[in-house]
C-alpha cells in the first residue's frame, strides 16, 4: 500500500484525491431507513439546475434519511485529469456523471462497476437512448446509466433576420447568403459576427464534415484509420472554414465558451448551440432576458438543400465507482435521479434531452428543434482510446490551423489523421 | 631520549577529536541530507522507474504496471514534436533568463540612482508584481490581451500603431510566445531585481569613487568593478531564473484555456499533456526525466562556477 501511495505522490495526484467520506454502512440491512453513510456525487457544470439536483436529493432523502449526499459540480475543463486521479486513488466518488465520449475509456480500464445486471431497476431502460445506451456499452456489458443528450442546431435573432429581410436558410449555401446579408446590413459595427463560429469549436465542425459523408475515423477489422483527411472530410471543411471566413468575428483559437456571453452582448446573429444554451443566452446574471422572445432556432441545413446535416450527439452518463464503498445506495441514488418524473423534471426545467425517447414528446418551443435535430445524429469513434484523442485536442488545434490559415486543409487534416489514427489504435 | 616530553599520551585524545570533527559535518548534514532523499532522491528515483514502464489508465487503477524498458525514451526520441519543443523550450528559457537578468540588472542600478522615494515606491510596485499568485495575475493578463474585449488592442488602436481591433495574438506562434516572454519576465523581475539591488549596496563605494579618480567611465566601473564582485549573485539569479523559466506551465497553460495547442507546448506541458492528456504516465515521466536532465547540466556549470568563485575569495 506505501508503494501505491507512492507511485500516486510521484505523479503529483495527491492533492486532487477527493475522500469520500465512509461511514458504516451496512449491505444486509434492508431497510432503508437504517442504511448509513456519505454518498459522494461529481455532477458537471451546467448539466442539471440545482433545483432538479435538490428534488432528487429530497426525494433520496425521503427513503434513505440518514445517507448524507454530497454533490460536488466540476469543470469540464480539466475534468479528465481529475477523473484519472480520482479513480486511481482508494476513495473515488461514488457516482460520476462522465461526458459520453468518456465512458468507454474509464469502463476499460476497470474504473467503472459492470451494472448490466441492474439494467432493469432503472426506469425506462428499454426505451433509453441507443446512442448513449452504446456509450455505456463495452464489451456488451453496461457500464453506466444514460443520463441526458444535447444536440445543436443553430439560434438567430428574429429581429435581425426581419431588419435583412431573411428567413432562416434550408441548404448550406443558403447559410453563406442569408449570412453575407446579414454582415451587410450590420456592416458599420465592426463588432458584429452572421455566424459566431469560434476555431475550438469542433463539436460544431463536425456535422460539416459529416454531412458531405466524411467522418473522424472507421474502422475495419479492429484497427482504426483516421478520416478527417478523406476528400469528403475535407470538402465540409473547406465549406466551414468559407463560413468562418466570411461570416465569423470570433476569436479563430478560441473554445466556445464565451459564445453565450458574446451572443448576449447582441452584436451576433447566428451561432451553433446545445439547446440548454438558449437558458444561458437569456439568463438574467450571465445573459440578457430581453432577448427571449427574439430567438428562434433552425437544425444546421445540409449541402443538399432542405435536408438537414447530422449533428453531434453530446450526453452525460451516470458512472458508479467500481471502488465506490456504497454501491447499493449509489445505485439508489442514480435510480432516484433517472426515474420517470425527473427525467421529466430536467427535459422541462434543465432544457435537456431526457435519457429516453417516451418523454421526447417533451421538446416543445425552440427545444422541439433541438430534440428533431437529434434523430440524425452521429457519433464519435466509439473506442476506449476516443478520450484520448479529446485530451490531446487533435480537432480543435486542426480546426485552428486551418482557420488562421496557418496550414492548407490538406496538410492540417493530412497531420490530424495521423494522429488520430495512432492513438484510436493505442498509441500516443 | 630523556627530553621526550609526554606527546604520546596526549596521541589519544587528538585522535579522538580529530575523529571526532570529522564525523561531526556528517551527523550535521545528516538530517539534511534525509529530508533531501526523502522529498527528491525517492520520488525522482520513482520517476525514473516509471518511465521505463507501460503506466496508462488501465495500470494506473489497478496500480501495476509492465516493464517496458528504454521504449518510452526511444519513443520521445523518434516524436519529431518532443525535438521540436524540447529546442523551442530551450530557446523561449534563454530568451527570459537574458530579458529578465538584463532588466534587473538596469532597474537596479537605476534603484541606486533615484531619490529615496522614488525608491520605495519602485520596490513597493516590484514586491506587489512578486506578491501576485501566478494564476491571478495570468488571468488578468489574459483580459488584457484578450481577442474581444483586450484592452492592449484597444491602447495601441488608439496610439495608431495599428489596427489592432480583433487582433489575435495567439494566431501566430511568434507573437504568442512573445506575449508569453513578456509575461514571464514580468514576474520575474521583482525577485532578481531586488536580489541584485542587495548585492550592489554591498559594493564599497571607496572602490567606484577609486575607479572614478582613476578615469573609469561609468560603463568601465560597472563591467570591471561592481559586475566582478556581483558574479556570484549573477550566477545565482542565472541559474535559479534558469530553472523557473524551462519548467514553465501555469502561464501559458492558464493563458489559453488549459487548451494550449502543440505550438504552444513547453517541455512542461508535453510533459503533462503525454501523462494526464493522453493518459500515457510512463511516456510522460520519460519526459520529466529528459527535462530534469537538462537542468542537471545547467546545475552541475552553476555549482562548478560557483565553487570557482569561492576559491578566488
Amino acid at each position: 500500500m506505501n508503494l501505491r501511495k507512492t507511485w500516486i505522490g510521484v505523479i503529483g495526484l495527491g492533492t486532487a484525491l477527493v475522500a469520500a467520506a465512509c461511514g458504516g454502512s451496512s449491505p444486509q440491512s434492508t431497510n432503508p431507513a437504517n442504511e448509513t453513510g456519505t454518498l459522494t456525487v461529481w455532477l458537471m457544470n451546467g448539466s442539471a439546475p440545482p433545483s432538479v439536483v435538490d428534488g432528487v436529493n429530497a426525494d433520496f432523502k425521503a427513503k434513505y434519511p440518514n445517507v448524507t449526499v454530497n454533490i460536488e459540480i466540476q469543470q469540464w475543463g480539466d475534468i479528465g485529469t481529475k477523473l484519472d486521479t480520482a479513480f486511481a486513488g482508494s476513495t473515488p466518488p461514488d457516482i460520476v456523471e462522465l461526458g459520453n465520449t468518456l465512458v468507454a475509456k474509464y469502463a476499460a480500464a476497470g474504473a467503472l462497476e459492470d451494472i448490466s445486471g441492474k439494467k432493469s431497476t432503472f426506469d425506462n431502460s428499454s426505451t433509453w437512448l441507443q446512442s448513449l445506451t452504446d456509450s455505456c456499452t463495452v464489451n456488451g456489458k453496461l457500464y453506466c446509466v444514460p443520463y441526458l443528450a444535447g444536440s445543436r442546431a443553430i439560434v438567430y435573432r428574429k429581429d435581425f433576420f426581419d431588419a435583412a429581410g431573411v428567413t432562416p436558410p434550408t441548404s448550406m449555401d443558403g447559410l453563406l447568403t442569408v449570412g453575407q446579408k446579414l454582415m451587410q446590413a450590420h456592416s458599420s459595427d465592426p463588432n458584429f459576427s452572421a455566424l459566431y463560429f469560434p476555431g475550438k469549436y469542433w463539436y460544431a465542425a463536425m456535422p460539416f464534415v459529416w454531412d458531405f459523408g466524411g467522418d473522424i475515423a472507421t474502422q475495419s477489422g479492429g484497427k482504426w484509420q483516421g478520416a478527417i483527411n478523406s476528400s469528403s472530410s475535407q470538402q465540409g471543411l473547406t465549406t466551414l472554414a468559407n463560413l468562418v471566413k466570411t461570416l465569423s468575428r470570433a476569436d479563430k483559437t478560441g473554445d466556445e465558451a464565451k459564445q453565450d456571453a458574446a451572443f448576449a452582448q447582441g452584436h451576433i446573429a447566428m451561432e451553433v448551440v446545445n439547446g440548454w444554451e438558449i437558458g444561458v443566452i437569456t439568463d438574467k446574471t450571465s445573459g440578457n432576458p430581453a432577448l427571449a422572445d427574439k430567438l428562434g432556432a433552425f437544425p444546421i441545413p445540409s449541402h443538399n438543400a432542405g435536408q438537414t446535416a447530422p449533428v453531434f450527439l453530446g450526453g452525460s452518463d451516470f458512472g458508479i465507482a467500481a471502488r465506490s464503498a456504497h454501491q447499493n445506495l449509489a445505485n439508489a441514488w442514480v435510480q432516484t435521479f433517472t426515474n420517470n418524473k425527473n427525467m421529466s423534471q430536467m427535459a422541462t426545467v434543465g432544457g435537456v434531452i431526457p435519457n429516453t425517447t417516451s418523454l421526447l414528446s417533451l421538446g416543445t418551443g425552440l427545444n422541439a428543434v433541438f430534440y428533431s435535430a437529434a434523430k440524425n445524429s452521429k457519433f464519435v469513434p466509439n473506442s476506449q482510446n476516443w478520450a484520448n484523442v479529446e485530451n490531446a485536442n487533435v480537432l480543435p488545434d486542426m480546426l485552428v490551423k486551418i482557420f488562421t490559415g496557418q496550414q492548407a486543409i490538406p496538410d492540417a487534416t493530412s497531420a490530424a489523421s495521423t494522429r488520430i489514427t495512432s492513438i484510436l489504435n493505442g498509441g500516443g | 631520549m630523556g627530553v621526550a616530553i609526554a606527546t604520546p599520551d596526549l596521541e589519544p585524545v587528538s585522535d579522538r577529536a580529530v575523529r571526532r570533527a570529522r564525523l561531526l559535518p556528517y551527523a550535521l548534514i545528516s538530517p539534511s541530507l534525509a529530508v533531501i532523499g526523502g522529498v527528491l532522491a525517492f520520488p525522482l528515483g520513482m520517476l525514473v522507474w516509471l518511465s521505463l514502464q507501460h503506466y496508462g489508465l488501465k495500470e494506473l487503477i489497478a496500480h501495476q504496471g509492465s516493464w517496458v524498458g528504454i521504449d518510452n525514451y526511444r519513443a520521445i526520441v523518434a516524436d519529431p514534436l518532443f525535438q521540436q519543443v524540447l529546442i523551442r523550450t530551450l530557446l523561449f528559457t534563454f530568451a527570459c533568463v537574458t530579458l529578465t537578468v538584463g532588466l534587473s540588472t538596469l532597474i537596479a542600478l537605476l534603484l541606486l540612482k533615484v531619490r529615496s522615494a522614488v525608491r520605495v515606491i519602485v520596490m513597493s510596485a516590484l514586491v506587489f508584481v512578486w506578491a501576485t499568485p501566478v494564476i491571478v495575475a495570468v488571468d488578468v493578463w489574459q483580459w488584457m490581451f484578450d481577442y474581444e474585449f483586450g484592452v492592449i488592442n484597444y491602447v495601441l488602436t488608439q496610439l495608431h500603431v495599428g489596427n489592432f481591433i480583433h487582433h489575435n495574438w495567439f494566431d501566430n506562434p511568434g507573437q504568442g510566445w512573445a506575449v508569453f516572454v513578456v509575461i514571464v519576465v514580468w514576474g520575474a523581475i521583482p525577485f532578481v531585481t531586488i536580489t541584485l539591488f542587495a548585492g550592489l549596496l554591498q559594493v564599497p563605494g571607496d572602490i567606484i569613487d577609486a575607479a572614478h579618480v582613476d578615469g573609469a567611465g561609468a560603463w568601465y566601473r560597472f563591467w570591471f568593478v561592481t559586475a566582478p564582485m556581483l558574479k556570484p549573485l549573477f550566477l545565482i539569479v542565472t541559474c535559479l531564473s534558469t530553472i523557473w523559466d524551462f519548467g514553465v506551465f501555469n502561464q501559458i497553460y492558464v493563458m489559453l484555456n488549459q487548451r494550449p495547442s502543440s505550438d504552444f507546448y513547453t517541455i512542461a506541458i508535453y510533459s503533462y499533456r503525454e501523462s494526464f492528456g493522453v493518459t500515457q504516465y510512463g511516456l510522460g515521466a520519460a519526459i520529466a526525466v529528459v527535462m530534469v536532465l537538462v537542468l542537471v547540466v545547467v546545475t552541475l556549470f552553476y555549482v562548478r562556477e560557483t565553487v570557482k568563485v569561492a576559491e578566488v575569495t
